[in-house]
């Protein structure tokens, strides 16, 4: 690989953005607007408490009663214990409620009677005693209100309290929660709509077929291209990261190197994911089209909103092929769960499978552009 | 001009599809010659100079640039000038310039030098540091030769360079082409423009992605039995001429 020639390419795509100002301040402004809404909307911390059970499902008249109780939202079903411990330490959950807590322990239509010997058990994350009594008080009240309020002479069974070390500590706040997606969500939609209208226009101007007719590779352009684009993902991710980080208070547990080493993984194989799709537009509105095309399913099925063990089983093996999910996991694990490299590398592998497929496809299209 | 081939294209054939760009098209261009593919639109003059640019692999047939088959071996020895202006609008002369020179190897005082040279020569030196959208048409052509010109090539292949501009700037940029030929580059160029027959050194008349014939303009005009070169043509298109 010759590199003043990739690095021509590159100092090319900066000096296009430096002439485009325009574009250069969306890179910057949007996510910050975005990230002080979200700061705005959830920074105050006084949502529900998100908790998950064990053997119910969303309809059931357990979890029905439990999510009526004032500061906790039932926000996933689970048919078994370790993947609803495993969303706790992924910081999707605050709490889990096992299945020995609820309809196994009490039986409703025979006017509340507490099984003997049962004892309900509540699994927490970290030390904090007020998100422990906020669940076991609204299993005491769900349980109570599923009895008609009648509590069984002998009252209701104690409860067994379960606490799992957070690799990070406490409980994170909402923001920690969710700028690892925010700057996932950031650094994937931006790079990819840079990266692919830029290369439509690389196409459709002919400066491309000028370059292919040069001494130039195309192992030379896609690392051109990729190098012209990272500082701008960098500085971006910077943006954002630093924004959660110093304004809204965001943490970062684990090393910050790994939190890098992550989105420059990511962006890698958007880069050239960009590259490849451009290929199959003919103008800048088709390329538009495949934002929501490509970013949406990753949002909703990516771990962003609802863990992704809670999911269908059929999604969720769709879920492990995008990038976004690996990267707002990985990223979670370091930020929140301070976890290191071995913890993340399963993450990391499948970044790097997703990177290297991606460059894959990117010389496989300009191969194309040679009829 | 001298003896030597620049190119050589033997019974070339391209497909698209069901589309025969190029049927069986064989041609010999000289080295120091300007050598103009003269015929309609659809004829296989483009698929031609991208053929022998690299851009499109034979179906059948071989093609020789420059003693070597069309690739990244001979490239740097290529200038290529698309048909409109392949430049990064975003992006002044000066900075086009630049960007192709380092992407054919020129960096430092030796591109500065040759960028410059190439300004003066195309007078577009008061324009340099403006960017390419801002530029007229005419400009943006000139500055599209000059990107095409950095690195000296030994061939130059003009895919219909004088599209779309005025008179005055098209004799400005023939005046080029034929200097540019006195300093011993070889020039393939396409045009559809029979007016432009006059100043190639040779035509050949490209039809249905094959060359119909080959010689100076006024060989053709006496071969076909026509009084101009574009009757010229149209006598051996239609097959009227013996």
């Amino acid at each position: 690989m010759n590199v003043s020639r990739t690095g021509a390419l590159a100092l090319r795509i900066v000096r296009g953005f430096r002439h485009d100002r325009r574009t250069l301040a969306l890179v910057a402004i949007v996510p910050l607007i975005v990230m002080v809404l979200i700061g705005y909307l959830v920074g105050d911390d006084k949502e529900s408490l998100r908790v998950g059970v064990v053997g119910a499902t969303l309809d059931s008249e357990f979890v029905r009663a439990y999510d009526r109780q004032r500061g906790v939202t039932v926000t996933a079903t689970f048919t078994n214990e370790a993947d609803a411990v495993a969303a706790l330490r992924d910081g999707d959950l605050d709490g889990v409620v096992l299945g020995a807590g609820h309809e196994s322990c009490i039986h409703p239509p025979d006017g509340g009677v507490v099984i003997e010997g049962c004892v309900p058990v509540i699994v927490v994350g970290g030390q904090d005693v007020q998100v422990e009594s906020a669940i076991a008080q609204a299993w005491q009240l769900a349980s109570a209100q599923l009895m008609d309020q009648v509590i069984p002479p002998g009252g209701l069974p104690n409860l067994e309290i379960d606490r799992i070390d957070l690799p990070g500590g406490e409980r994170p706040s909402t923001i920690s929660y969710a700028a690892p997606a925010m700057v996932t969500t950031f650094a994937f939609l931006f790079t990819f709509m840079l990266t692919s209208v830029a290369f439509l226009r690389e196409r459709s101007s002919g400066t491309l077929e000028r370059l292919l007719a040069s001494p130039i590779t195309k192992a030379e352009i896609l690392a051109g291209y990729l190098l012209g684009f990272l500082p701008f993902a960098a500085i971006q991710a910077t943006l954002v990261l630093g924004y959660a980080i110093v304004i809204l208070h965001a943490k970062v547990a684990g090393p910050f190197w790994l939190v890098v080493l992550v989105l420059v993984l990511l962006v890698v194989g958007v880069v050239n994911l960009g590259i490849a799709l451009s290929f199959y537009a003919r103008n800048e509105l088709q390329v538009i089209q495949f934002i929501p095309l490509m970013l949406l399913p990753q949002v909703f099925l990516g771990g962003l909103f609802w863990p992704v063990v809670t999911l269908w089983e059929p999604l969720r093996a769709v879920s492990v092929l995008f990038p976004v999910t690996h990267a707002v996991h990985a990223l979670r694990a370091v930020m929140l769960g301070g976890q290191g490299l071995a913890d993340v590398a399963p993450d990391l592998l499948s970044l790097v499978l997703f990177a290297a497929a991606m460059i894959g496809l990117g010389v496989l299209v300009l191969r194309r552009q040679r009829a | 001009m001298s003896d030597a081939v620049a190119i050589r294209a033997d019974s070339l054939v391209k497909t698209f599809g069901p589309v025969r760009a190029l049927d069986g098209l064989s041609l010999e261009v000289r080295a120091g010659e300007i050598l103009g593919l003269i015929g309609p639109n659809g004829a296989g003059k483009s698929t031609f100079i991208r053929a022998v640019a690299g851009l499109v692999s034979p179906s059948d047939g071989t093609v020789e640039v420059l003693g070597e088959r069309p690739g990244r071996a001979v490239a740097g020895r290529i200038g290529y000038m698309t048909q409109s202006a392949a430049l990064y609008e975003d992006l002044s002369i000066r900075e086009n310039l630049s960007f192709f020179g380092r992407i054919y190897g020129l960096a430092g005082p030796a591109a500065r030098d040759r960028g410059e040279q190439l300004l003066a020569l195309l007078r577009l030196t008061e324009k340099v540091d403006r960017p390419v959208h801002e530029l007229s048409g005419g400009q943006r052509q000139l500055a599209n030769l000059a990107c095409a010109m950095i690195h000296e090539p030994r061939l130059l292949l003009l895919d219909e360079p004088t599209v779309g501009i005025d008179p005055e700037l098209r004799r400005r940029l023939w005046g080029e082409f034929t200097a540019l030929r006195d300093d011993g580059t070889t020039i393939l160029v396409t045009t559809h423009v029979m007016d432009e027959a006059d100043r190639c050194d040779r035509i050949a008349f490209v039809a249905d992605g094959r060359v119909l014939d080959v010689g100076t303009a006024r060989e053709l005009v006496a071969r076909a039995s026509a009084d101009s070169v574009e009757d010229a043509f149209l006598r051996l298109r239609d097959g009227g001429a013996a």
